[in-house]
């Protein structure tokens, strides 16, 4: 997917002014940045749910999921409906049952299949949302902070349990965070908004994702270059 | 409050009421202006033994019914449609508004003008209904979550599922919230009209010509029949509603757990 010289201002406020990106297919690319330095607009537009005021969004894949900030979970459906009707406009039912559960299993909610979400954690709610957008047939994955909301030992969980399902079947992914080490341990590429017209850092890392150790020299460094980008801005 | 406590209490201070009349009428001791429980239960029992109790009750019920089933079809779709669409929001917003503030006898007055007598319960209760379901379902449509709407368009949910699993659920409490003011409503203003239009058989036409025989205990006992439909139809209702929420989780639980099954 590229972004060519794409612009975008809300009002007086300047987001992208000519800001041009590719991403490699099959690929993660993590982006940071500051509150209101253009992350969700980034997604957005590859979404296609808003249109840029200038330049062009192209995009190969066809299907996008996307994973939200909150689980997004229909509240008058289980945990099964809610992954299965999302599969309801490309597969039959038996093929829809196969793949529901095989990423609900995945996601480690297998077992709860028939709870609502308000009788589910936060964590819980998370994963079901995770074996959603894993389960759409969807080539771009789109993700807005989905671990943002929920603490440190879940939101390590909730990271494997990605990686797990992601490396299984690999998609073009946008992976939005606040967070530098989630950042780093997950992105192929980790991009820092907060300058219209171009990142102020993109950097690719070579390490594989599961070999990653928040203590390496090399992360440790790209890390604290990220933090101070963040500060700075 | 631990419920079985709470039903002693409930039944008590219903004795107590019961208790507060008795000593009351009996202070008072003028039968046409209060009469005692005794010929109030005699009145009731005589009454519902008359050869047109059930055709009287019958007919009130029927009318009640009938303005209810058109409340409810109409105040839904107008409220979905207000609801999705400003323009008309803003067209019908004046018309509800005045029905809202506009007293029940007022309508039922200016009916037995415009209108035979037959239609006058019918006229009122909708006039007096409508609103209810209207803003309820207008409400409800304006308090749907645009996030879900967008998280089903975004997975490519079919518009009839995104329709049966994510709109009518939500509107739902909105709906049961609507019919149920609706239905309290409708009873009264149905009643109300009978008095005034006095059709031939009707719990407010038996109401109307026991006052005007002065026979207090009559209207009492048909005063009390008319409470007793009002509970039985907020019973009803609950009744379904309950229904529907447990066969609806029934349904989906046993697929669920038949899914987890065949795992």
């Amino acid at each position: 997917m590229h972004f060519k010289k794409v612009s975008k201002a809300y009002d007086d406020h300047i987001v992208f002014d000519r800001f041009s990106l590719s991403l490699e297919p099959k690929t993660i690319l993590s982006v940071a940045g500051p509150s209101g330095g253009g992350k969700t607009t980034l997604l957005r537009l590859a979404a296609g749910l808003i249109e840029c005021d200038s330049g062009e969004v192209i995009r190969e894949e066809e299907k996008v999921s996307f994973l939200f900030q909150e689980p997004r979970l229909l509240p008058n459906v289980n945990v099964w409906a809610n992954v299965e009707i999302t599969l309801r406009s490309f597969y039959e039912l038996a093929e829809r049952k196969r793949i529901a559960l095989h990423y609900l299993a995945l996601a480690e909610m297998n077992e709860v299949l028939h709870l609502y979400p308000h009788e589910l954690s936060g964590g819980m709610r998370q994963r079901v949302a995770i074996a959603r957008a894993f389960a759409h047939p969807a080539q771009l994955m789109l993700l807005d902070e989905p671990f943002q909301s929920l603490d440190i030992r879940l939101r390590m969980r909730l990271i494997k349990a990605f990686i797990t399902l992601w490396e299984e079947e690999r998609r073009t992914t946008i992976f939005v965070t606040h967070d530098t080490k989630e950042a780093i341990l997950i992105g192929d590429r980790v991009l820092c908004l907060g300058d219209p017209q171009k990142p102020l850092l993109d950097e690719k890392i070579d390490i594989p994702r599961k070999a990653r150790d928040i203590h390496d020299p090399t992360l440790m460094a790209l890390e604290a270059k990220l933090f101070g980008l963040l500060m700075q801005s | 409050m631990h419920r079985t406590k709470r039903n002693v209490l409930l039944l008590a201070s219903s004795l107590g009421l019961l208790l507060l009349w008795q000593v009351i009428a009996k202070s008072v001791n003028i039968p046409v202006l209060m009469p005692a429980l005794g010929p109030i239960f005699t009145a009731l029992r005589s009454l519902t033994n008359g050869p047109t109790f059930s055709t009287n009750i019958l007919s009130t019920v029927l009318r009640a019914l009938r303005s209810f089933v058109i409340i409810v079809i109409s105040g839904s779709i107008l409220g979905l449609i207000g609801g999705r669409n400003k323009t008309i929001s803003l067209i019908l917003k004046p018309f509800v508004t005045t029905l809202k503030a506009t007293p029940v006898m007022s309508v039922i007055l200016l009916a037995f003008i415009w209108f035979s007598s037959s239609s006058v319960p019918l006229f009122s209760a909708f006039m007096m209904g409508f609103p209810l379901m209207y803003l309820q379902i207008e409400q409800g449509v304006n308090q749907l979550d645009p996030t879900l709407a967008e998280m089903c368009d975004l997975y490519d949910v079919p518009p009839k599922t995104k329709l049966f699993y994510y709109t009518l659920p939500s509107l739902a409490p909105w709906f049961v919230a609507g019919s149920r003011a609706t239905l309290s409503m409708i009873w009264k203003v149905v009643i109300a009209a009978e008095v005034l239009t006095v059709p031939r058989y009707g719990v407010g036409s038996r109401l109307q010509l026991a006052q005007v025989q002065l026979q207090t205990d009559v209207v009492l006992s048909w005063t009390l029949v008319a409470i007793l439909l009002t509970a039985l139809g907020d019973l009803l209702f609950e009744g379904i509603v309950q229904g529907v929420v447990i066969v609806r989780s029934t349904v989906q639980r046993r697929r669920a757990d038949a899914l987890q099954k065949s795992i």
